[in-house]
């Protein structure tokens, strides 16, 4: 039987949306196919890692009973031994340090470190399997501007768009403003360029709603987008897996008005509405429609530069393209790239006929096939470079 | 040792007092789940235990006996200890550990006095009373009996019946004198149509009831195997079932010819029904999926075009009866559309829904072969791209056990599903060994925590599946 760990939370403003994807989606389904071992390693809000099986319950979370366990346990460590393996202090009357070798690495990040290629990095210098985009994918995924400039350079329609550095906004507050009022079109969105979950956007109608967006998304990032809204707009998003060929779940259509988003609280705290609504169990999915109501030759366009983006971003495993429609011009732009959508989407997999317990064994079957060829390639090669000191 | 030190851990008294409540304190069920039980810990899986008054009184009284017993056992080691009693530490110890024992079984002393004193002569009561309020009643009575289908028919009936007449139906499953009992109590006394199921579970029960409510008209529902740890024979539960009719003028008395087994009981001037035919209305056009059944009534001329929302070919022949009868009692032909349109699904029979894009029929209260017949026949009958058959087995069978669940490995292997999935429990070989026995060629995955499959159901459907579950075992029964 093989040991999977599926890691979460971690130094990311997205923390909790990390501990809700592991547990219901990653973890039970993967206890469920009673065909893996699993450990649940939570990196909490400081960065210490813990490794206990208790983490699996989410009540601990809901509770807030989880600062309590981690006061009274010592943070795991990993020892990188031609793999990766797990430590912790022993418990109980023994106290025997406890160890296990992991097999493969389910990430359930959400945002920085962890879904930006950080731990990705990690995991390759282990050498150990792990679900999901590499480095290079990741962190492209998760910085809009690269990503964006990626994409345009693969043909691949985008909306236009400025990209500001901190210290650019911070000390030249009003150049900027002056760059983005004569270079694009109101309305605009503004956008820190590496968090995902919706976290500090804002749309902005005028230059002094510009200058609170920018200040708000300078908060959270160290650069940002400031991009034109689409027009006429369809938002849609399409959840795709594979390695080599990608496999695209069904359009998803996010039901909000025309010039509405999500925020991080329409997201997740209710459940997907605007308004005062109540929290749903369901989050964002429970207010989309399954499949995008869209015209069959818009839907097969979105389809495709779904994949496009897939391709030229190198992307493994799974991620999650969002996308804007013009329905008037039937445009498709790329918008951004969701390296581990939250909950990995598995009510729209379900939708497109892959239940969650088959979605996460696929995703693990592609972790080892990704990793089976890495190790297949020749890193290292002898020379008689060191003989001549 | 888990077993072992499961009956001394201080929530054995709940768990006593849980099995008690699960078993609707029959001692008999009680006594012989305590005895087929080795760790008491993983008693309690699928609900909690309901506090009621007599519940806490219950729970406080064995808790108070197990203390002074423990306390007395202490007191006997002292002074064999200290005191130089002979004997002492042995037999206090021996009295200490012979707690679980001892409560096990004292705990239905209470409900035995109890029963005997307070309950029996109350119930008896009340059921000489309704005796009187169904022989002085004026209305029709229908009575419903039979192995399956009984709930279902009643239901129909009575929301047909309910477009013209002024009718009463036992209320949801309650079918036992007691429960007719208070029923009785509540008529206005001029309903028009009174409906009552009649439960089967011993030899002479529905004989009883027969002669308590005393019906114009008799519903013969369909005859499979179940109680059979009372009936002991299929037989045996036939005559108690078709002795409902024993009264009756022929042309009151109407069976589900559905299932052969019926057929040694059915007695000339007998009305028969089934998914062709009901009193003498031809069924065509039958159409069934999962939004619902349509079907049209066709007599001489006369076409009754009907559309329900219950789902499976096996209802057709409930809901032709229900609405022939209806007219026969003097509705219209549109009141009876009406009516008929308004039935639909009750829970956990035949009941769909959907879930995480799957299509599942959740039939968990099934719980006889008839059930199972109509539930794999709707499997094989349906379009999906991937159909689960998912089923514990069935419960009661008596000495019948391995034969029925050998036929029911052959009834799932003859609907062609791709998966199985069987709830770990003592049927599960004899539903294997029918799988075998019927060649099937899909995947059989046997779930050791059913309680974990069953709440977990979403992760593992998905668009295109068709799920079909029937039949549920409780605690008592696993």
């Amino acid at each position: 039987m093989k040991t999977i760990a599926v890691i979460f939370g971690g130094r990311s403003a997205e923390h909790d949306v990390s501990i809700v994807t592991a547990l219901a989606s990653i973890i039970k389904p993967l206890e469920l196919t009673k065909k893996y071992r699993v450990e649940a390693v939570y990196i909490a809000k400081n960065g210490a890692w813990y490794w206990d099986d208790r983490l699996k319950d989410i009540a601990l979370f809901a509770s807030g009973k989880i600062r309590q366990l981690v006061d009274k346990t010592s943070p795991a460590s990993i020892q990188f031994d031609g793999g990766l393996t797990l430590i912790k202090s022993g418990s109980g009357l023994t106290g025997r340090k406890q160890q296990l070798k992991i097999d493969i690495v389910f990430p359930a990040m959400h945002g920085t470190y962890g879904e930006d290629g950080a731990l990705m990095g990690l995991l390759d210098m282990a050498g150990v399997a792990y679900v999901g985009c590499g480095v290079s994918a990741a962190a492209i995924a998760m910085d809009k501007v690269l990503a964006k400039q990626l994409a345009s350079a693969n043909n691949i329609p985008v909306s236009n768009f400025l990209a500001f550095s901190k210290t650019e906004l911070t000390d030249q507050l009003s150049t900027a403003v002056k760059a983005i009022t004569n270079g694009l079109e109101f309305p605009l969105f503004v956008k820190p360029s590496h968090l995902g979950s919706s976290i500090g956007i804002s749309r902005v109608s005028n230059e002094l709603e510009l200058r609170n967006g920018l200040e708000v998304a300078v908060h959270y990032d160290s650069s940002v987008i400031v991009e034109e809204a689409v027009g006429n707009l369809i938002e849609v998003t399409l959840p795709i897996m594979g390695n080599d060929q990608p496999i695209p779940a069904l359009l998803e259509q996010p039901m909000t008005l025309p010039d509405d988003f999500f925020d991080f609280q329409t997201k997740y705290m209710q459940g997907g509405k605007k308004g005062k609504g109540k929290a749903s169990a369901k989050g964002a999915q429970g207010y989309s429609k399954i499949p995008a109501d869209l015209p069959k030759d818009v839907y097969a366009q979105a389809e495709a530069v779904g994949i496009q983006v897939y391709k030229a971003l190198g992307c493994s495993g799974i991620s999650r393209v969002d996308m804007l429609i013009d329905s008037v011009t039937k445009q498709v732009f790329f918008n951004e790239v969701n390296p581990l959508p939250g909950g990995l989407y598995a009510h729209n997999w379900a939708q497109a006929g892959i239940s969650g317990v088959n979605l996460v064994q696929q995703l693990i079957g592609y972790a080892e096939e990704r990793h089976a060829a890495r190790q297949a390639l020749t890193t290292t090669f002898s020379t008689n470079y060191l003989q001549q000191f | 040792m888990q077993n072992l030190t499961s009956l001394y851990n201080l929530k054995f008294p709940t768990v006593l007092v849980y099995m008690l409540q699960a078993t609707e304190y029959q001692i008999g069920p009680y006594v012989a789940w305590v005895n087929r039980t080795h760790n008491f810990n993983s008693v309690i899986q699928r609900r909690t235990l309901d506090r009621t008054t007599a519940v806490r009184l219950l729970l406080w009284g064995i808790r108070l006996g197990i203390g002074l017993q423990v306390t007395s056992g202490l007191v006997l080691i002292y002074l064999g200890q200290w005191q130089h009693l002979t004997g002492g530490v042995y037999f206090g110890l021996a009295v200490i550990v012979a707690y679980p024992l001892i409560w096990t079984y004292a705990a239905v002393l209470p409900l035995l006095i109890g029963r005997q004193l307070i309950v029996v002569p109350r119930e008896q009561r009340l059921v000489a009373e309704s005796a009187k309020i169904f022989a002085a009643h004026r209305g029709a009575k229908i009575a419903i009996a039979g192995s399956y289908g009984k709930t279902t028919m009643k239901e129909l009936l009575a929301t047909v019946l309910a477009e013209g007449k002024k009718i009463a139906a036992s209320p949801a499953n309650k079918n036992v004198a007691t429960s007719h009992a208070h029923y009785a109590r509540k008529l206005a006394g001029d309903e028009d149509v009174l409906i009552v199921e009649y439960g089967e579970g011993a030899p002479g029960d529905v004989a009883h009831l027969a002669r308590l409510t005393q019906p114009t008209h008799a519903i013969i529902t369909g005859l499979a195997p179940a109680h059979l740890d009372k009936y002991k024979t299929l037989e045996a539960a036939g005559r108690d079932i078709f002795s409902v009719a024993d009264n009756l003028p022929a042309d009151r008395v109407y069976v589900n010819h559905q299932s052969p087994a019926v057929d040694p009981f059915v007695k000339p001037g007998w009305r028969l029904f089934d998914t062709r035919q009901a009193l003498g209305w031809r069924v065509e056009k039958l159409q069934t999926g999962l939004d619902g059944t349509s079907f049209v009534l066709k007599k001489g001329t006369k076409k009754l075009p009907l559309r329900s929302g219950l789902v499976g070919r096996h209802q057709v022949s409930y809901l032709a009866l229900a609405a022939t009868l209806a007219l026969h009692l003097g509705l219209s032909e549109k009141q009876v559309q009406a009516g008929i349109a308004k039935t639909k699904p009750f829970e956990h029979r035949m009941q769909p829904y959907s879930l995480s894009g799957a299509w599942i029929i959740d039939d968990t209260y099934n719980g006889n072969l008839e059930g199972i017949r109509a539930g794999t026949q709707l499997l094989k009958d349906l379009e999906a791209e991937r159909k689960i058959y998912v089923t514990p087995g069935l419960v009661d069978q008596g000495e019948a056990t391995e034969r029925v669940h050998i036929e029911v490995g052959e009834l799932i292997a003859a609907a062609q599903p791709d998966l199985v999935v069987l709830m770990q429990n003592s049927v599960t070989s004899f539903i294997q060994r029918g799988l075998s026995k019927g060649k099937f060629a899909g995947r059989v995955q046997v779930e050791t925590v059913p309680l974990e499959f069953y709440t977990n159901l979403n992760h593992f459907v998905a668009a295109g599946d068709l799920v079909v579950m029937q039949n549920d075992w409780t605690d008592n029964y696993a």
